[in-house]
């Protein structure tokens, strides 16, 4: 691995690296702190993890030559090591109790000039749990440490959620959580948050930096997504996309993966171009189902991207495309029996849907479709009433297939 | 009464450990209770050892007692030893009180005399009085029986905490002095240390207002064990408070009292169990109180007590104590006078602490001198706190009065000091006018009589008791207790031979006098399996505060199990660390509060749970109580649920071992070891100062230790983490195969569980049944809770839950299924085969229908597997999904009728929502009219295919038109064909939504009266 260090070069990295950190501290050098505070982004050797390595006594080092950071730089100096030995489970202990030291620290600063320094440790804190969840996980141990990590944040969050300049580190530390809930499966966990954020009067939403709020609003509309609201998801959403910086590709992208059935959902198709741009071909059968009202391909493509619509969670909400895609085949059928028999365009037979079905290969009786039907017009997809003896569809004359224009079904 | 007090000062510790010796006592008036499941289960269930035994037999006394001598005699010793010193001030409350415990403790007790001596405590505030009469008479008989060092030994502890109160608020100098004379005599080393830190402990009680976050901790540990007594106290307070205080010093002086009285009355508790009951029945008599309730856990006494006196300063304090550290200030602002008993309590915690170290984890000779180190500096703080507490007004009044106590005490030859009194006769002449007026009625000539002998006893014993004795009695009673350890000749030999070193030392270092020989821990057995964890994790940190986190657990385990044989002890020890571990991380606070809170857990399951309910049940803030009790007990109880039930078949093991002949040999050893030091006890020893310095500084040092702890306690946990639980569980033995289902309130008795091969027939017997779900239901509870507590997982568990779930949906229960469901989930989670596709049906069609969150119904669709998806219960399921999310009400009624297994079930409870949802769908698209028939058809009201008989399909159409004219439709004939049409345009904005019928207040049917009776017929 590393080369021989002699004593005197360790002791000398690590003296290096404390006084760094103090001098940070002590010059407010917000920016400085943070960097000297990343843990999780450094690489397996690096000068001082070999020098930790190299000289073993070194929490007692850091105690001794800076007993005011007695708490903070042991076991930050801890979580270089073991971070840099692949003991995730261990540096993220470590670090967690340096982050409690940092935030205790961080809570007698009168300025937020740490500010980065936090979000580092906010930022460092839930790297170190993923990996040392994995770490656990893959050793048969019960990978908690990301829950810990959780519950170290919305410590942090008290700390910011107050009145004064801190508050605006708020968000970030948010955003943090929502990933954490979303990773772990506890998004109702996000709500306090989300009240305390949207609610308290120490927040003004539009103080936050840009940054913040573009993944706040991304979070709460995947939340709102699975709601099923698709008004605000949509709001949430498209105002995540406008502000997003358009040169973050991948964040378009993430955007978009639950803009594009939101608004699908609400009648808004996208360009195919847009589909293809950001790699969210998935969609693009779903899209033609809905423009074609073509039943078995929007049933194919829910099936052949069944496991990631279900894990990204849109597949609830592409299922209920369904109700599209008969109005828009009962619009064709309409329009062609319009050609072909003006006089009768608004009275559509049964039988002639369930042919309609039938050559699509769906296989539904006539009471079903009728069921249908009715459902079309409960669900004001289609004006128009149905005459049960006669079995025929009757549309209105104006207007018979109305645009869900934003409304969602 | 005085008593009490001591027993209060006994400390939190003690307080527990009173209290679960109440329950156990009355063990009637506990079962009742279910709120107090921990203390159940060992007073009620398989736990029963104590009370049990101590009812049948002799020996069953000495275990309570024992129980508490083990922790106790540490503590008896060092009690004795600050009784010495303290005797100065007036240990009259605590000697009295003692002295009455002692005898309340043997056998011999009556329940009656006990009521009695209740009675009197109510009412008068002059406990002393009234337990000296009864106690005399017991006492003299009971005492050799039960051991005589144990009474006295509280005795001693409240003394110490009376005097100090005393000294520290009449005279600053004396406190002052006390605390050199401490560190003096005591640690010679340490001492620059211990004046500190006691005197930390006792500013903050000073500046009772302004006590600032750091003295918080130090507050948290008082309010702890003022807690459990301050329920005691209200109980006997209360009718003593029932009196208005006019003054603050009267308050205060009833405070005093009250605190004496509990603490008097804890202690009798905890030994005898008749005792025990009767007081709380007593108490309940009192006149205020409403009759005491067979379940009534002694808070609910209490509460009662409370109320019916209503006395507005008691009120007062009990309020504050609930609200935790805030509380805590306003108390001790409130009642200068009332800190008597808490005093009480910590001197009790400290030596239980130590006794528990001692037994438990012997540790090394050179760990116990670390031990006493802390204890002694402990000690001092103790001694401040209780200063802090008394009230000055008392003490000029204490010394004058003292000492019936003492006297009493002399007589039984236990090392009291006389001064211990002053706080009592203090508090008597109040305490007298209260009685006199509140419960004259009841016992006056009790009251009054008491009081004068107390009187006039007083101040002539005072200073005779320090005297006695050249050899101190709590170093016979410590060398005693270990002699009387030991199983066979071998041992004592090599006992005695270290003891004699012990000794040797002692004289050298010239503290052979000084040193606290209570709670000195016994030196370790050399067979001893006794764990080597402790010993060596003490050895890692400053042993002090581990000695305490742990111990206290530890001692709760040991008392808990006192029957268990010694091969246990390990593992009990392993499970008090994960406790302390987990406690230590919590807030210093906490730990403190753990320390008393586990601790009484630790005695006696009991006891534990006697304080928590105490707590609850305080009248007047019982919600945050409960939060507070929550918090500190949950911090070893809760905290582990999940090790709970282990915990609990683990004690049932060491209920069934209770009975073997191992065990009754080894209470004989206990009760020989009681009888020796009553002998030792005879003559006086000689305390030091030090001794209860060091008792009241281990709380200031816990306090500041907790801190230090929580780095290692991680350290701690993987010990816990490695536990084998399979040696802690219950193996039934039961044969019956029908059983009733009963919420556990106690450790399983392995008598009462089944085992596996009788489960299965008992499966087996529901299964085949004829009975109603309500009764198949009830046995399958019981089949389950046996599985739980035997910890069986296989696929018979799977099978149990199987059919219950299955049962569940047929009857419709909801919650009951889930329940199943939940288990059924994890099981299969774990690889035992089972239904599992069914069942993931089952978990889809009730998310989907029933619980309606889209983010579980997606992860439950995610979860599924290929296979399951391939399954046709599975499919069906999805089936149906999709026709609720598309609202096809027509295929949802086909697959409603075509629905495999019990998936028709939980579509049942969605039909009604369905056809609801159908018709209005159908009224809003339907032109103009739509036929019944055709209605009833896509409706599921008859079957969908024509081949069904005319018959049913004219049931099915009946229903249907009753159905639709239930929900508001309106129905036409029509001309033509005769045949009933629903008028669509006139029904879609008619349609409602009825009440169910069958609905009832409850929300559950299946509780409906009729069924009800059905079941408990």
């Amino acid at each position: 691995m590393a080369p021989y260090l002699s004593m005197g070069e360790a002791h000398r990295r690590i003296a290096d690296y404390l006084s760094r950190v103090a001098d940070s501290i002590s010059s407010s050098d917000g920016a400085a702190l943070a960097s000297l505070l990343a843990v999780s982004s450094a690489p397996p050797s690096t000068p001082l993890s070999d020098a930790l390595s190299a000289f073993p006594d070194f929490p007692r080092l850091a105690a001794d030559r800076y007993p005011h950071l007695s708490d903070l730089l042991p076991t930050l100096l801890r979580a270089i090591h073991s971070h840099s030995l692949i003991r995730f489970a261990d540096a993220y202990s470590s670090f967690e109790k340096a982050a409690n030291a940092f935030l205790q620290e961080f809570r007698n600063w009168e300025t937020p000039w740490a500010m980065e320094a936090m979000h580092t440790v906010a930022l460092e804190i839930r790297l170190l749990a993923e990996k040392a969840d994995r770490e656990l996980a893959t050793s048969g141990k019960n990978p908690d440490k990301l829950q810990a990590a959780g519950s170290f944040l919305m410590k942090v969050f008290g700390a910011l959620a107050v009145k004064g300049p801190k508050r605006i580190g708020a968000l970030y530390v948010t955003c943090q959580l929502f990933k954490i809930y979303f990773r772990l499966g506890t998004v109702h966990l996000c709500r306090s948050v989300i009240r305390s954020i949207e609610t308290a009067r120490n927040f003004d939403f539009e103080d936050f930096p840009v940054k913040d709020k573009v993944t706040y609003m991304y979070y709460t509309g995947r939340l709102e997504v699975f709601n099923e609201n698709f008004l605000v998801a949509d709001q949430k959403l498209t105002y995540a996309l406008m502000h997003c910086n358009p040169q973050y590709e991948a964040n378009l992208r993430r955007i978009l993966k639950f803009l594009v059935p939101v608004k699908l959902s609400i009648g808004v198709l996208p360009r195919i171009t847009l589909l293809e741009r950001y790699n969210l071909l998935e969609y693009a059968d779903v899209v033609t189902s809905l423009k074609r009202g073509d039943l078995r391909l929007l049933r194919q493509a829910l099936e052949r991207h069944e496991d990631q619509f279900l894990k990204s969670g849109v597949y609830l909400v592409l299922e209920k495309l369904e109700l599209q895609v008969y109005q828009r085949l009962v619009k064709k059928i309409h329009i062609i029996q319009r050609q072909k028999e003006p006089a009768k365009a608004h009275q559509i037979k049964l039988e002639v849907v369930v042919k309609a079905l039938k050559w699509l290969e769906i296989d539904m009786d006539v009471d079903e479709v009728e069921c249908i039907m009715a459902c079309l017009i409960y669900k004001n997809l289609i004006k128009g009433y149905f005459a049960h003896k006669s079995k025929v569809l009757v549309l209105s004359k104006q207007d018979p297939f109305p645009k869900l224009n934003g409304k969602p079904v | 009464m005085a008593a009490q007090g001591g027993e209060a000062a006994a400390g939190s510790d003690a307080k527990p450990a009173v209290s679960t010796g109440m329950e156990q006592p009355s063990p009637s008036p506990y079962q009742p209770s279910a709120s107090d499941h921990h203390l159940w289960s060992s007073s009620t269930g398989a736990s029963w050892n104590y009370s049990v035994d101590n009812s049948n037999q002799n020996t069953v006394y000495y275990d309570p007692q024992r129980d508490v001598t083990v922790s106790g005699s540490a503590e008896n010793v060092t009690s004795s030893t600050p009784h010495v010193v303290q005797s100065t001030m007036g240990a009259t409350n605590a000697t009295d009180s003692y002295a009455p415990y002692s005898n309340s403790v043997q056998p011999g007790y009556s329940t009656a005399q006990y009521p009695n001596y209740y009675y009197n405590y109510p009412p008068t505030a002059n406990e002393s009085s009234v337990q000296q009469g009864v106690d005399q008479n017991s006492g003299a008989a009971y005492q050799p029986l039960t051991s005589f060092q144990n009474s006295g030994s509280y005795v001693a502890p409240t003394s110490n905490t009376y005097y100090n109160a005393g000294a520290h608020q009449t005279a600053p100098g004396y406190a002052t002095s006390n605390h050199y004379y401490q560190n003096n005599a005591w640690t010679g080393g340490s001492s620059g240390d211990n004046h500190t830190q006691s005197y930390q402990s006792y500013t903050p009680p000073d500046t009772n207002a302004a006590q600032s976050s750091s003295s918080l901790p130090t507050n948290s540990f008082y309010y702890h064990p003022q807690y459990n007594q301050w329920s005691y106290y209200y109980d006997q307070s209360a009718p003593n408070s029932g009196v208005p205080a006019p003054a603050i010093a009267v308050s205060g002086a009833s405070d005093i009292k009250a605190a004496n009285i509990s603490s008097g009355y804890v202690y009798p508790s905890t030994q005898p169990p008749p005792p025990g009951t009767t007081p709380w029945k007593s108490d309940a008599g009192t006149p205020a109180a409403p009759p005491p309730q067979p379940p009534g856990t002694p808070a609910f006494q209490n509460q009662q007590a409370n109320q019916a006196a209503g006395p507005p300063g008691y009120q007062n304090q009990y309020v504050n104590p609930t609200l935790g550290t805030p509380g805590f200030q306003n108390q001790y602002a409130n009642q200068a006078v009332g800190v008597p008993g808490y005093q009480n309590q910590y001197a009790n915690q400290v030596p239980t602490y130590q006794s528990a170290t001692t037994y438990y984890s012997q540790l090394p000779l050179s760990n116990q001198a670390d031990q006493q180190k802390a204890l002694s500096w402990q000690g001092p703080s103790l001694n401040v706190s209780s200063v802090n507490h008394v009230s000055g007004s008392s003490q000029p009044t204490l010394q004058g009065s003292t000492t019936s106590d003492a006297h009493r005490l002399n007589k039984i030859q236990i090392p009291t000091n006389p001064r211990i009194a002053p706080s009592l006769p203090i508090a008597m002449p109040k305490a007298e006018e209260r009685n006199s007026e509140a419960d004259l009625s009841k016992k006056p000539a009790y009251v009054s009589v008491a009081m004068q002998k107390n009187d006039v006893k007083t101040a002539q014993d005072g200073h005779e008791t320090v005297t006695q004795g050249s050899i101190p009695v709590s170093l016979r009673t410590y060398v005693g207790r270990n002699v009387s350890r030991c199983k066979d000749d071998a041992q004592r030999s090599a006992v005695q031979s270290i003891l004699k070193e012990i000794i040797t030392k002692a004289t050298a270092d010239g503290i052979l006098h000084t040193k606290n020989w209570d709670i000195e821990p016994l030196v370790p057995l050399p067979e001893n399996v006794v764990s080597t964890n402790m010993t060596s994790s003490s050895k890692d940190f400053s042993p002090f505060p581990f000695s305490i986190s742990r111990r206290s657990p530890g001692r709760r385990v040991k008392s808990r199990w006192e029957p268990v044989a010694e091969e246990k002890v390990a593992n009990k020890v392993e499970v008090t660390y994960k406790e302390s571990a987990k406690s230590s991380t919590f807030s210093t606070s906490d730990t403190t509060k753990r320390a008393g809170n586990s601790w009484g857990l630790g005695k006696f399951l009991q006891s534990h749970q006697a304080s928590l309910s105490q707590y609850n049940q305080r009248p007047s803030k019982k919600q945050r109580i409960g939060g507070n009790a929550s918090l500190t007990e949950n911090g070893n109880a809760s905290s582990d649920s999940d090790k709970d039930q282990d915990l609990t078949k683990h004690y049932a093991n060491a209920i069934t071992l209770a009975n073997s002949p191992e065990e009754k040999k080894r209470r004989e050893h206990r009760s020989k070891r009681f009888e020796r030091s009553q002998g030792a006890g005879s003559s006086k020893p000689r305390s030091s100062a030090s001794d209860k310095d060091k008792a009241s500084n281990i709380y200031t040092r816990r306090s500041m230790s907790a801190l230090l702890n929580r780095s290692n306690v991680d350290g701690l946990k993987f010990a816990v983490e490695d536990l084998d639980w399979d040696t802690l569980t219950v193996k039934g033995t039961c044969q019956e195969i029908e059983k009733r289902y009963l919420r556990l309130t106690s450790a399983p008795d392995p008598g009462t569980v089944r085992p596996e091969d009788v489960l299965q027939k008992a499966l087996h017997m529901v299964e085949t049944s004829q009975k109603n779900y309500l009764y198949k239901c009830d046995q399958l509870k019981s089949i389950r809770q046996d599985l739980t507590v035997q910890r069986i997982q296989n696929e018979l568990t799977v099978k149990v839950y199987e059919t219950h779930a299955r049962l569940a949906l047929q009857a419709g229960d909801l919650p009951e299924f889930n329940q199943c469901q939940s288990q059924l989930k994890r099981l299969y989670a774990e690889g035992i085969k089972g239904c599992h596709f069914e069942f993931s049906a089952y978990n889809l069609l009730c998310v989907m229908l029933h619980s309606n969150n889209k983010r579980d119904l997606l992860s439950s669709m995610a979860s599924l597997s290929k296979d399951a998806k391939q399954d046709g219960t599975v499919k069906h399921a999805l089936a149906v999904h999709s026709a609720v999310s598309s609202g096809n009400y027509v295929l949802f009624f086909k697959l409603y009728k075509t629905a495999p297994d019990l998936n028709s079930c939980l579509m049942d409870l969605y039909v009604e929502r369905m056809r609801f949802e159908a018709i209005k769908c159908i009224s809003k698209s339907y032109r103009p009219t739509v036929p019944v028939r055709y209605a009833a058809q896509v409706l599921g009201f008859m079957g969908i295919d024509e081949a069904c008989e005319g018959a049913k399909r004219a049931d099915g159409l009946e229903e249907c038109e009753e159905w639709l004219k239930a929900h508001g439709a309106v129905l036409t004939v029509d001309n033509t064909n005769g045949e009933l049409q629903i008028v669509t345009k006139d029904s879609s904005t008619s349609l409602y939504m009825p009440e169910p019928d069958n609905a009832v207040s409850h929300g559950d049917v299946s509780l409906a009266v009729d069924d009800f009776l059905a079941r408990t017929s």
